[in-house]
């Protein structure tokens, strides 16, 4: 079992009593990981130790807000993939058949393309095949760090160990997509109105692709969270 | 030779060769490429299921699952097909539905039972060394404790929970209350039942059998037209949308059939292409308008002048100059037109005063049972008063007269005289006051210079009566005169000619619509020729756009009249289509039982919502609205003085309307100090009530012993979406921070209610606990203690009708609730099983103390005859269901509170079922319903009984109970009213009296419910649904005093608000505009619009207005409509950023400018999300607020009416009503967009959030 990865799953899924009673446990377990380098197994203790460090409260309204609230923190990576389009049923049938073929199945009630679900079907993997799967999945690890990272959040620091597992860098094309400028300024309401514009129609050639593609969704869905995130508790991260 | 032997006998070359002439081939080659579009269109199996809460299409959809995960929906196409000469109900379905699927899995699902960590923390900490009701009681009466998470609803702060735990928590809160406050502080608001009946009857039934108030939704959304009940004693029965195809001339009225209707507008096309006239009248080119032959505009809500106008010239032209046969037939049978009406002298004139009754003969024209309740006309040929069978009063206490034979009490054959003008039968010409509003002064609505009075010739007769010689006048001699029409009197003040400037000639309502009168008069002339024609195939649909108004009940009325007038109600093709909101829950009475808990305890608590909301919001502390403004000039004697509020309190009192929370003391209270008195309830509570002693809650709303205290939402998103006054209930309500700019009339110094009890200080915060249940993180949730994860609509099993079509439709579930989520009906069978388990600490079987008011179609209707008398006057004595609210005793076995949640109660085998005035015994669907669920077993108080554990022996009980559902049922429903009319009705049904649908039936496929009495509309192979059918063709008098339609309303608060008949009103004055003009928007370019709120077409109220799907084709957040003239006006571009308001409260939106709009009006769809792209208010430093957030509920005192036949109380049948459109915003540019991205800081500027 990869160790890196299974902690990684706990460290990322709802802080719970079990959790909490296991944090000792768990923080000596990363103290004993082999295969990474110490950078890395310092962020992974710095946020071990963060999530110990807090109230229980503090921590799962934290992760309610950052995780369940914010859509654009989701820990569903179809949601940053498919968004609303048909093909995320597909994509989770698509992923739970690959968990099947490996003799395993849900046990929680979760949906597959739950990050620590997949965390932990990878840390059960061969070394490199988990990589290679990691990689797959590398723009929207990467994104989601950019987006803890611009809010200070510690838990950037499970991006950022996650990034450097994945085998092969991500595709920068991607990652801009997914990171997208809008979200930088949210003053800026040209920027808004900008996303929402209609595309002109023009004939012949790709006229119009991406009109309704999922890169416009993904677009449109980003000017479409670009909610107040004032629901925060006083101190949020 | 032979070429046996070359060639192949029994085998061919496989896919090789030609087809199609050489044009196509086919070839071996390989074909895997295929899989890759097979593969996406496989699944495992498809579900039938539909759309649950908001929207009438019930349609049917195919869901497709694969590896127990939801992948897409597409239409279904099986519904049974209709007749020869009807087009077939497909396609439908449209594009709101077909994106549903998105939700299941979207980052917007609840997934785990949330709730505020504050109040965890608070919990956990107490529940450590306490019970669970000791804790919730040490959180409650520190109000410290209180706060910390009242105070912050709507700022975040959510962790998750177990259900064991939120349950625990729901279950102590309720069972404290119940002890320390009673049970009908715990409130639910659940609405439209017909789309998701069991869902709704989850929290129903836990709520009915707690002692807790269900609260209305009809009336509360505004979608309850009092029009209805006023006419003919029913709610919103109306025809199928198959019947448009049957119509020969169609007028769409304020409704957007082809945007809001969109499964149903195929028939709409299609009768058009067999060559029905359509006519749309809308102030705006809706998309319906592109239909119509003729397009109406007139200015907003002053449609009322309209149709008066159109009456007129049909009147003139069908009634008075020529008598169409057909029209005068109906009338005179369908009608209560021929009724006698007393004259009253007033001011030197006479005022029509009420109904003549036999009672007010001496020897009361010899009728012994209910005199005072027969109304009274003369019979044509003997020229002497009768008393027509079929009046209210031949309703109750006898059978077999009541229908709409011609005889009167004594079976004598009689035909009514509908004027007494023709043949000069009048004794003298009266000179009768009508009283006239179009003059009053409004700063945006044009009136004219009438007399408020108007003075005009009317025909009546001298009778005998018991108190001396009396004038009486024919309702049709009124009507007529009301309309204006010189009736050969040389009246002054009546039009002989269309072009007359008189109310309601054409060329008046030219003045106040509009609308050139020739439109007026070319459409009102066709429309009642072609009914004429066609007996009546003319139909009138109409919408939100003219009921939501404060005086929609004109616009409804001047629409029936023209209906009624040209014989269109109750013919096939022909009569009142309102399609506003949802109401028929087609099996009704099956339902009922299992909803309200009537199998276990009767009756059940119902509130209405508008007053509730009303009182508990504190909206009545900014009312602006005083009463001498919409009272009459012609009202009689009377105390109408005071507040709004005063009428609703004062009619609660007279048993009118309901009251909820009911008294100031605990009724678990009340009922053991009526045991000690050795008084009966009934007889203590009416004795303390005079004494002063005990003090009905609605006299002080503000006072902490009458707050509402735990509050449950479900399939409803209350605060985002319906919540009129939004700013109100969050600042009163819920008591956090809000963006109201108004001051309450306390720091304004201005008239103060007299009934209600005045407090300088309000509340903020009345409610301990707010649930709410859904499958989105919508805005109500956000503001919500505790939010459960539901299951959508693909996960749960149950049923739904609409009005729009006959068929019953389940609601089936493809895959278990993902994530934590559970059905509706297994969340509050969770939080009854929780509640019997600490409930026992201090609540065991408890006799609980309920107040009803007198309800409709029950022999109480009957209560007040003549005069209106309050008995904390001293008028007259307080007596419980005749001049109060009826009082009952029901026990409450609260540790057994599950089992009976969970099985069928006696009550059923032993006082039968029933609806509507009906009832019959149904102990062999009890029985069947046994062997079909199976039986409890276990001991207790349950024992034997039918089980009702899952939702799918929810709709067995259901479907079993109802006559819809069930033939045997309805024959006995039909036998049952065939005593009561005395003639035999049951030939409706037989035919059908073996067929029992079963849940897995409508599964197959949707199936066409049975006819039964408690609708007035038939399914058969001959007709489409269409309401009031059987009144008119079985003769089935209506459920009004007259027992016939209803036109003139005698009751003395209609007469004194001067709408006994119909008449044009011009909105309310709101005054929510001038007051920020000057304080808030000095120096800036602005205007002041009329605001709107229409259906839109990228969602179903809230619901899809999150659904990226739908946002794409829209702007992509909250957008206003305006015209091009009032953009330039206030200086504004398409899509520049707005802020719209007044002292309700402020939005922020995209401005829309658009051709489309009616210079002077505002649009904004109804319920777009504040939690989607809405900036910050510079006004209001909060974000910046939803539709109602500038609007506030203002009650109107005819609503309040009880007592009296169709006008008395019936939950989502009569009420006061939540209107808002004649509501004024000042518009203006925001100049600097503020997203509000900071998180809260509670120490700084309040800043409200979103999330």
């Amino acid at each position: 079992m990869n160790e890196t990865l299974k902690i990684l799953s706990i460290l990322l899924s709802y802080p719970d009593e079990a959790m909490a009673g296991a944090m000792r446990e768990i923080r000596q377990a990363v103290a004993g990981l082999g295969g990474i380098s110490q950078a890395q197994k310092g962020l992974i203790e710095m946020l071990a130790s963060d999530i110990a460090g807090l109230d229980l409260f503090d921590a799962q309204e934290r992760y309610v807000y950052l995780f369940d609230r914010t859509r654009t923190l989701s820990l569903h990576l179809f949601e940053h993939v498919h968004g609303e389009s048909r093909d995320r049923g597909q994509a989770m049938v698509d992923l739970l058949a690959m968990y099947e073929a490996d003799g395993l199945e849900i046990d929680a009630r979760e949906m597959p393309d739950y990050l620590p679900v997949f965390l932990e079907y990878l840390s059960v993997k061969p070394q490199a095949e988990a990589a290679e799967l990691l990689g797959q999945v590398a723009h929207i690890v990467v994104a989601l760090g950019e987006r803890l990272k611009k809010r200070g959040s510690v838990y950037a620091n499970a991006f950022a160990v996650l990034e450097e597992l994945a085998a092969g860098k991500p595709d920068a094309a991607l990652v801009g997509e997914l990171v997208g400028a809008p979200e930088h300024d949210p003053a800026d309401l040209e920027a808004l109105d900008r996303v929402w514009e209609e595309e002109a129609v023009t004939f012949g050639g790709n006229a119009g692709e991406g009109s309704c593609g999922p890169d416009r969704l993904q677009r449109q869905m980003r000017a479409h969270t670009r909610k107040p995130d004032a629901a925060a508790p006083a101190n949020p991260l | 030779m032979s070429h046996l032997l070359n060639r192949l006998n029994f085998l061919a070359k496989k896919n090789t060769g030609t087809f199609s002439d050489g044009h196509g081939v086919t070839t071996t080659e390989n074909r895997d490429w295929e899989d890759a579009y097979r593969k996406r269109w496989q699944h495992d199996k498809i579900v039938r299921s539909t759309h649950g809460v908001n929207c009438t299409g019930s349609c049917s959809w195919k869901i497709y699952v694969k590896g127990g995960i939801v992948t897409w929906e597409t239409q279904q196409t099986d519904y049974p097909r209709t007749r020869p000469d009807l087009p077939n109900h497909e396609p439908r379905g449209c594009a709101r539905g077909a994106s549903y699927s998105w939700y299941m899995y979207s980052a917007n699902r609840v997934k785990h039972p949330l709730i505020r960590s504050r109040l965890l923390k608070l919990w956990r900490k107490e529940r450590a060394v306490k019970t669970p009701i000791g804790a919730w009681e040490a959180i409650q009466t520190d109000p410290a404790k209180r706060a910390a998470y009242t105070s912050i609803r709507g700022h975040g702060g959510f962790v998750r929970a177990s259900w064991d735990e939120v349950n625990e928590i729901i279950a102590a809160a309720n069972a404290w209350t119940a002890k320390t406050y009673g049970p009908d502080r715990v409130i639910g608001f659940s609405p439209i039942p017909a789309m998701s009946m069991v869902s709704y009857a989850a929290g129903s039934r836990y709520l009915s059998l707690l002692g807790g108030t269900c609260m209305s939704f009809y009336d509360w959304y505004c979608d309850l037209p009092p029009a209805s009940p006023m006419t003919w004693g029913e709610q919103t029965d109306v025809p199928e949308s198959a019947d448009w195809y049957n119509a020969g001339f169609l007028i769409l009225w304020g409704s957007n059939v082809p945007q809001t209707r969109t499964p149903d507008a195929h028939f709409y096309t299609e009768a058009r292409y067999k060559g029905a006239k359509s006519v749309v009248v809308s102030p705006d080119y809706s998309e319906a308008a592109k239909f119509s032959d003729i397009w109406l505009h007139p200015k907003q809500g002053t449609d009322a002048a309209l149709a008066m106008a159109m009456g007129h010239v049909v009147l003139r032209e069908f009634h008075l100059d020529r008598q169409a046969e057909y029209f005068e037939d109906y009338c005179r049978r369908y009608t209560d037109m021929p009724m006698l009406v007393k004259l009253v002298k007033k001011n030197g004139h006479f005022v029509p005063d009420r109904l003549l009754r036999a009672s007010d003969f001496k020897g009361a024209l010899g009728e012994k049972n209910n005199p005072e309740w027969k109304t009274v006309a003369i019979d044509g040929k003997t020229k002497k008063p009768v008393t027509p069978a079929g009046s209210v009063g031949f309703r109750w206490g006898e059978q077999g007269k009541w229908n709409l034979e011609s005889k009167d009490g004594k079976g004598r054959d009689v035909e009514l005289d509908m004027s007494f003008v023709l043949d000069g039968e009048h004794d003298e010409v009266a000179s009768v006051a009508f009283p006239y509003f179009g003059n009053r002064e409004h700063d945006h609505f044009q009136g004219t210079d009438h007399q408020s009075v108007l003075l005009r010739s009317v025909p009546a007769r001298k009778l005998k009566l018991a108190e001396g010689d009396t004038l009486v006048a024919t309702v049709f001699d009124l009507f007529v005169a009301n309309y204006g029409l010189d009736r050969g009197f040389n009246d002054a003040t009546c039009a002989t000619s269309y072009d007359d400037n008189v109310p309601y000639t054409p060329a008046w309502a030219e003045k106040i619509t509009g609308v050139p009168r020739d439109h007026i008069i070319t459409v009102a002339r066709e429309f009642a020729r072609n009914a004429e024609k066609t007996n009546g195939r003319s139909m009138v649909i109409l919408g939100a756009g003219l009921n939501h108004w404060y005086h929609m009940d004109m616009n409804y009325r001047g629409i029936i009249n023209l209906l009624v007038m040209c014989g269109c109600v109750g013919q096939s093709g022909g009569g009142w289509s309102h399609y506003v909101g949802q109401e028929k829950l087609r099996p009704q009475t099956g339902w009922l039982p299992l909803a309200f808990g009537l199998d276990w305890s009767r009756p059940p608590r119902q509130m209405n919502s508008t007053s509730f909301f009303y009182a508990h919001t504190d909206q009545w502390r900014y009312e602006t609205l005083t009463v001498d403004e919409i009272l009459s000039p012609t009202a009689p004697e009377g105390p109408w003085d005071g507040t709004l509020i005063d009428y609703n309190i004062r009619a609660e009192r007279m048993g009118w309307l309901p009251s909820a929370p009911q008294l100031k003391t605990n009724p678990l209270a009340v009922a053991k100090a009526a045991a000690e008195a050795g008084q009966e309830a009934k007889d203590y509570v009416a004795a303390r009530l005079k004494a002063g002693d005990l003090e009905m809650s609605c006299e002080d709303p503000d006072d902490p012993a009458n707050w509402p205290r735990n509050m449950f939402v479900w399939r409803s998103n209350l605060l985002g979406s319906s919540g009129k006054g939004h700013e109100y209930f969050l600042k009163h309500l819920l008591g956090t921070q809000n963006g109201l700019m108004g001051k309450d009339l306390g720091e304004e110094g201005r008239q103060r209610a007299r009934e209600a009890k005045w407090h300088d200080e309000a509340p903020e915060g009345k409610l301990d606990l707010l649930v709410t249940l859904d499958f989105r993180m919508s805005t109500t949730c956000v503001y919500s203690d505790i939010v459960l994860p539901t299951a959508t609509w693909y996960e749960k099993n149950d049923l739904n009708t609409s009005d729009m079509h006959p068929f019953i439709h389940p609601l089936s579930s493809a895959a278990d609730p993902a994530w934590e989520a559970r059905s509706d009906w297994e969340i509050f069978k969770g939080i009854a099983r929780k509640f019997s388990d600490v409930a026992p600490e201090i609540l065991g079987v408890e006799k609980d103390v309920v107040l009803v008011p007198i309800q409709h179609d029950t022999p109480a209707e009957m209560a007040q005859p003549f005069d209106v008398k309050d008995w904390k006057t001293g008028a007259v004595e307080p007596m419980p269901g005749k001049t109060m609210p009826a009082v009952a005793v029901v026990e409450r076995d609260y540790p057994n509170l599950y089992k009976r949640f969970t099985a069928l109660g006696p009550l059923m085998d032993k006082l039968g079922n029933g609806g509507k005035g009906i009832s019959w015994n149904t102990e062999h669907e009890v029985e069947a319903l046994g062997k079909l669920n199976g039986v409890v077993t276990e001991d207790g108080p349950t024992k034997g009984r039918p089980r009702i554990e899952s939702d799918i022996d929810a709709t067995e009980v259901i479907l079993m109970l109802a006559p819809e559902t069930n033939g045997e049922v309805a024959v006995k429903a039909w036998e049952a009213l065939s005593k009561n009319t005395g003639r035999d009705h049951t030939h409706l049904a037989v035919p059908k009296e073996d067929e029992k649908i079963r849940f897995r039936d409508v599964v197959a496929q949707p199936r066409k419910i049975i006819s039964s009495p408690t609708w007035s509309g038939l399914e058969s192979e001959k007709v489409c649904y269409n309401a009031c059918y059987t009144n008119v063709h079985e003769l089935i008098p209506w459920r009004t005093i007259t027992g016939r339609q209803q036109l003139y309303q005698d009751h003395l608060w209609m007469r004194a608000f001067g709408e006994a008949f119909c008449v044009y009103r011009p909105p309310i004055d709101t005054k929510t505009v001038n007051p920020m003009i000057e304080e808030k928007s000095a120096g800036k370019k602005s205007v002041v619009l009329n605001f709107i709120t229409p259906h839109q077409k990228w969602g179903i109220h809230s619901t899809y207005s999150d659904n990226l799907l739908m946002l794409t084709l829209n702007r992509g957040g909250p957008v206003v409509w305006i015209s091009e003239e009032d953009a330039r006006t206030a200086g504004l571009v398409d899509n520049d950023w707005v802020e719209v308001f007044n002292t309700n409260g402020a939005i922020v939106a995209r401005a829309v400018v658009s051709q489309r709009m009616k210079q002077g009006t505002i649009y904004m769809y109804h319920a777009q999300e504040k939690i989607v792209n809405t900036p910050g208010s510079q006004l209001t430093q909060q974000r910046g607020g939803i539709h109602n957030s500038v609007t506030r509920a203002i009650t109107k005192p005819t609503h309040m009416i009880g007592g009296y036949v169709q006008q008395s109380y019936g939950f989502n049948y009569y009420g006061t009503v939540g209107a808002n459109r004649d509501e004024f915003v000042v518009v203006h540019k925001l100049e600097k967009v503020d997203w509000m991205e900071d998180p809260l800081d509670e120490t700084v500027t309040p800043k409200e959030a979103a999330e």
